[in-house]
């Protein structure tokens, strides 16, 4: 059991190192590429916003209860923007990602597998790896910190639409509030830590569908492993990655 | 020497022998195709005729024994050995396995995008065009596979695998899943490459009724091993019950 976890991780970090390795090897499949950033950026965009906008409104709603009792109902909109900045913004839009995009990819590579179409893609002289993995793994390394972006801003906007309703606060205001004392490093490493988890979701959901050989049943069992382990993986190198944050950037510890 | 092996062929298996997971798939098979030489190979199903085909192009590798294509031994190439050899193949699945996320065009441009990067989209757009027209599918080009009959996602898969003007094409079972009519359509446009562009080719098929109409040798694979390789007539010839139940025909 352990030898077979172990196993497994150690195929998957084969398989992300060939996929960053042969990122920078031509030919670059450019017009594949933008179809796998138009559908993985532009397709997640109104999912990822919508969160955003709904979690913003949420979370002002609870924070408002609770800061209402210590009369710091004006700290609601810098409270808002660092917990999107910080937290909530990229871990939900990864997760988003790995929910729509890695059990998406998961199922399309498996069935290309059980149907040979990648087979066919490599009797044509073209390698597979590179024009359905590496593809992939570019687009979501740089399409999520683009989509955490919109998720950021989409929930600041969804934190002002409820405090605008309950208490009329401006625009301008909330704004000015909402941005007082939050820094770039704020902003910027939780922000760019989001193109490693997009990296992580595609290789996991990659290795899953690429690497499957159970037909029908492989496409199954795909879809459904690219969204658990990549939501797993998720998490688990949130907690790394906010360490080194912090240790690289100690003033966000305090 | 064994039985079908010839020197100087354009295909040859030597001594080729394949397993999964411990079951012996191909036992020492030998044969060869010459250069323009149509090869039918015939058996029951899970004889190893798919995999003689896979290893031919080198999407599966030898276990032991030599497999050669064009003189280059398909197990001793690296990758960029493998690209030049699979550029002169062109392959037609069972299942067409056309990329259902693209046209017919865009199917068929593909490889030429990839593979001919000095080719102006203008003279893409004309060889698919052209290749399209050649199987019957000229009007069918902006279609999604899906929504093909299975005989012309056959002919769409035909188009693409002779969209590169390979000097070998390897099929695999170009009539299954296909009524008498439409496989006889099939066969016909074998017979066409054949003729037209002297093709080698490698058939790999349950049809004796097409395949006696295209071949000019037949290799019976039987329990994994070759029973028969020969001219159809040598083979009608022979007096043995077992080889006669796979090449006799059956309508």
């Amino acid at each position: 059991m352990l030898k077979s976890l172990f196993d497994s991780i150690g195929q998957v970090a084969l398989f992300g190192a060939k996929a960053l390795r042969d990122a920078w090897v031509p030919p670059f499949e450019g017009e594949y590429l933008l179809m796998q950033f138009y559908e993985i950026g532009v397709g997640s965009f109104f999912l990822v916003v919508a969160s955003g906008l709904a979690l913003g409104v949420v979370m002002t709603l609870h924070t408002r209860s609770t800061l209402v009792q210590f009369g710091a109902t004006a700290e609601i909109p810098v409270f808002q923007s660092l917990a999107f900045f910080n937290e909530i913004g990229p871990l939900v839009a990864a997760l988003l990602m790995a929910g729509r995009v890695g059990a998406g990819i998961g199922a399309q590579l498996a069935n290309m597998r059980a149907t040979e179409q990648i087979d066919a893609i490599e009797t044509l002289s073209i390698d597979s790896f590179k024009l359905l993995v590496v593809t992939r793994v570019i687009a979501c390394t740089v399409m999520l910190p683009l989509l955490t972006m919109f998720m950021d801003a989409a929930g600041i906007f969804g934190g002002f639409l409820s405090e605008h309703v309950w208490s009329h606060l401006s625009w301008r205001l909330y704004m000015q509030r909402a941005f007082d004392g939050v820094a770039l490093a704020d902003f910027l490493p939780p922000t760019l830590k989001t193109a490693v988890f997009g990296y992580l979701i595609a290789v996991i959901s990659c290795f899953y569908g690429y690497t499957t050989n159970e037909g029908s049943d492989g496409v199954r069992k795909a879809a459904t492993n690219s969204v658990v382990v990549s939501s797993l993986v998720i998490i688990l190198a949130d907690v790394i990655l906010v360490k080194c944050i912090f240790f690289l950037f100690p003033e966000q510890a305090i | 020497m064994t039985e079908g092996q010839a020197g100087g062929a354009t295909i040859a298996f030597e001594q080729v022998e394949k397993g999964f997971d411990g079951r012996k798939i191909l036992d020492k098979v030998s044969f060869s195709v010459a250069q323009g030489e149509a090869l039918c190979i015939l058996g029951r199903s899970g004889t190893g005729k798919s995999v003689t085909l896979k290893l031919m192009i080198g999407l599966l590798m030898a276990d032991a024994g030599k497999v050669l294509v064009t003189g280059e031994d398909m197990s001793a190439l690296n990758e960029d050995g493998l690209v030049k050899v699979r550029r002169k193949m062109g392959y037609l699945f069972q299942s067409a396995a056309l990329f259902d996320s693209f046209t017919v065009n865009q199917n068929l441009a593909l490889p030429l995008h990839r593979l001919d990067r000095n080719k102006s989209p203008e003279e893409i757009e004309r060889v698919v065009e052209e290749t399209l027209g050649e199987v019957g599918l000229g009007k069918d080009g902006n279609k999604m596979p899906s929504a093909l009959s299975g005989g012309m996602q056959k002919r769409a898969g035909l188009a693409r695998a002779l969209v590169l003007q390979p000097e070998i094409l390897l099929v695999d079972e170009p009539a299954s899943g296909l009524d008498r009519i439409t496989a006889s359509e099939i066969d016909a446009l074998l017979m066409k490459v054949k003729t037209e562009r002297h093709t080698t080719m490698v058939i790999v098929t349950h049809d004796i009724h097409g395949a006696r109409k295209i071949a000019d040798k037949f290799a019976v694979l039987d329990q994994g091993r070759l029973l028969a390789f020969g001219t159809p007539q040598e083979l009608d010839s022979r007096n043995d019950n077992r080889l006669q139940q796979f090449i006799a025909e059956r309508c």
